[in-house]
């Protein structure tokens, strides 16, 4: 257990590593810089430009400048944003709980929505229940996550005469107003994430209710609700909590369309303001952090999965 | 259109009539064909179904609902919405079939050679592949057309690097299974070049895989495509794009909800066919 534990921990390090290579070399890529945007069209002095490069030290080595960069972030010093002159852990931090926040809502509203969804289809496989619950499925996959959200904006305000509030206000500052704000949000994300849920506990289902144990249970006399809670549901636990993890992902990696439409100062919205604004440190901060979250949780994915399942230490 | 009257030539024979009584047991695969063939009649015919100009601005007309003379309403500037939405078929649609072939094509090659070569090619291959494939799909859109930035040639350069890891991992496991099948063993015991050998019949073995997975990607590869288009990332007006339309139309969301509602009604259900031929096609697969 302690050399796979290694062994996988070396492993998702390198890919770190290499992936925020990538991330630097991709952000320097952009054409036009940030000293190219900061002067504008009146300011071609190439003296100016050339002391504005050396202030943000632009003008080393593409490799020094990353080592440099690399070796402070190792320790949490991920820099200072060229906008708005503010460290970057901080800014990147506090955009990432508010994104943390609307991923963890999403996927308890998800998974509360798209297990029973999932049981009832798989339980009832090829009967109408299963019928209904697939057609929904296959039109929340269908459907963009943000045409959803236009249309419940939409919707909201002509039945309703709703619309959510314009300034964000976090958890700590007045918890009501929060969830006032992320509803709508939730709600676009949660169905599509929902359908993929109960898509899986439905496939789930079905393979488990073939299974000998199930059967017999069955035969045994045991209510159909004592042998679908006590043994499918038990022995679908596991891929269910990976799969968990792999829906997160998805939601922290996705939600940079649904923050930019309800304004939601996030970590996609960040990043997307960001690139535009050629605002460096931010970018590669916040890349690197999205990138570190999937290893982490894919890490924990696969552990929890040997854990379980012994055969799967090599 | 086109559907219906292949069907009804192919009921005079008997291999017609097979192909009806398969069309009954699988409802959802015929429904994604017609939805798929309308759309490519869409997307090659687009001036059989409206005489307006997609591009034609009629500011005195503009942000009308729909009504007999536009069908979906105006936009802001006054262009009719159908048919930007029915022109934009064809823009929407190939941009996003387009760069998924050039990611199929280029990452499936890599990754078929990668996988029957083996060794240092393959490890170092998958472990950049892996590096890509860390970053979530929409994100490493945003930062592509970026650094790109905007335009029809740089989108589907961006989905193009977005979805070629994809391609490159399942290109690589099939060849990795197929390398180990007796008849390669057998092609080379006969002095079959390697060229010929991966080309000719490990190739075969693994296009299955590799159609199989641009069905599946190609309406996740929509919603991205569009959701570039709505960051305003993607298809510049006056071109009409779906993704686009929707972003000049979340300005005037609550005065005119049609702006918005129509475009993405495009978007689903093309999803939506594409969805329901890789679930019946899968399903046919499975059973046979």
């Amino acid at each position: 257990m302690a050399t796979f534990l290694i062994r996988r921990l070396a492993a998702s390090l390198v890919t770190a590593i290499l992936a925020s290579i990538v991330v630097f070399l991709l952000v320097r890529a952009v054409p036009g810089d940030i000293v190219a945007q900061m002067l504008g069209q009146a300011g071609d002095d190439p003296r100016t430009a050339a002391s504005l490069r050396a202030f943000f030290g632009l003008d080393r080595p593409v490799h020094v400048q990353y080592l440099d960069w690399l070796g402070s972030a190792l320790t949490g010093d991920l820099g200072t944003s060229w906008n708005q002159g503010r460290p970057v852990a901080g800014i990147v931090l506090q955009a990432f709980a508010v994104t943390l926040e609307l991923g963890l809502l999403t996927l308890l509203v998800a998974t509360l929505v798209g297990v029973p969804l999932g049981l009832l289809a798989g339980v009832y496989e090829g009967r109408w229940p299963d019928h209904l619950v697939q057609a929904v499925n296959v039109t929340g996959l269908a459907a963009p996550v943000f045409w959803v959200g236009l249309m419940l904006l939409i919707g909201a305000s002509a039945w309703f005469r709703w619309s959510p509030p314009i300034m964000y206000r976090g958890p700590t500052q007045d918890l009501a107003q929060n969830l006032e704000i992320l509803f709508l949000p939730i709600v676009s994300l949660g169905i599509l994430q929902a359908v993929a849920y109960s898509q899986f506990v439905r496939q789930s289902v079905v393979s488990a209710m073939g299974r000998d144990y199930v059967r017999l249970a069955i035969a045994k006399g045991l209510p159909m609700r004592t042998v679908v809670f006590k043994h499918v549901l038990r022995n679908i636990l596991i891929p269910l909590v990976t799969f968990m993890g792999l829906i997160l992902i998805q939601i922290l990696g996705g939600v940079v369309v649904i923050e930019s439409l309800f304004a939601l100062p996030g970590l996609g919205r960040l990043l997307l303001t960001s690139i535009q604004n050629r605002d460096f440190p931010i970018v590669q901060g916040g890349l690197l952090l999205v990138v570190a979250m999937a290893l982490l949780v894919n890490l924990v994915v696969d552990l929890l999965y040997t854990w379980v399942d012994p055969r799967m230490r090599r | 259109m086109a559907t219906a009257a292949g069907a009804s030539e192919a009921t005079e024979t008997g291999s017609g009539r097979r192909l009806l009584a398969g069309a009954r047991r699988h409802p959802e695969l015929v429904l994604g064909l017609v939805i798929v063939a309308l759309l490519i009649f869409t997307a090659l015919f687009p001036f059989a179904l409206t005489g307006h100009s997609p591009t034609d601005v009629d500011v005195a007309g503009a942000l009308q609902p729909p009504s007999d003379e536009h069908l979906f309403g105006t936009d802001d500037v006054g262009r009719d919405i159908f048919a930007r939405a029915i022109y934009g078929t064809r823009v929407t649609l190939s941009v996003v079939a387009g760069s998924l072939l050039i990611a199929a094509v280029l990452g499936g090659l890599a990754g078929l050679i990668a996988g029957y070569a083996g060794r240092w090619l393959d490890m170092g291959a998958a472990r950049l592949v892996d590096v890509i494939l860390s970053f979530p799909p929409i994100l490493l859109g945003v930062v592509i057309t970026g650094v790109l930035g905007t335009g029809m040639v740089n989108l589907v350069a961006a989905l193009a690097i977005v979805y070629l890891p994809v391609f490159f991992r399942i290109a690589r496991a099939g060849a990795i299974a197929e390398a180990g099948q007796t008849y390669v063993e057998a092609a080379r015991a006969l002095g079959m070049p390697e060229p010929v050998i991966l080309f000719r019949h490990v190739l075969r073995n693994v296009l299955p895989l590799v159609i199989m997975q641009y069905m599946i990607l190609f309406p996740l590869a929509l919603q991205i495509e569009a959701a570039l288009g709505f960051l305003g990332l993607g298809i510049q007006p006056p071109t009409p794009d779906w993704g686009a339309m929707l972003e000049q139309a979340k300005n005037y969301l609550l005065i005119a909800p049609w702006m918005s509602v129509f475009p993405g009604l495009f978007i689903l259900t093309a999803a939506l066919g594409v969805i329901l031929v890789g679930r019946g096609v899968q399903r046919i697969g499975d059973a046979g």
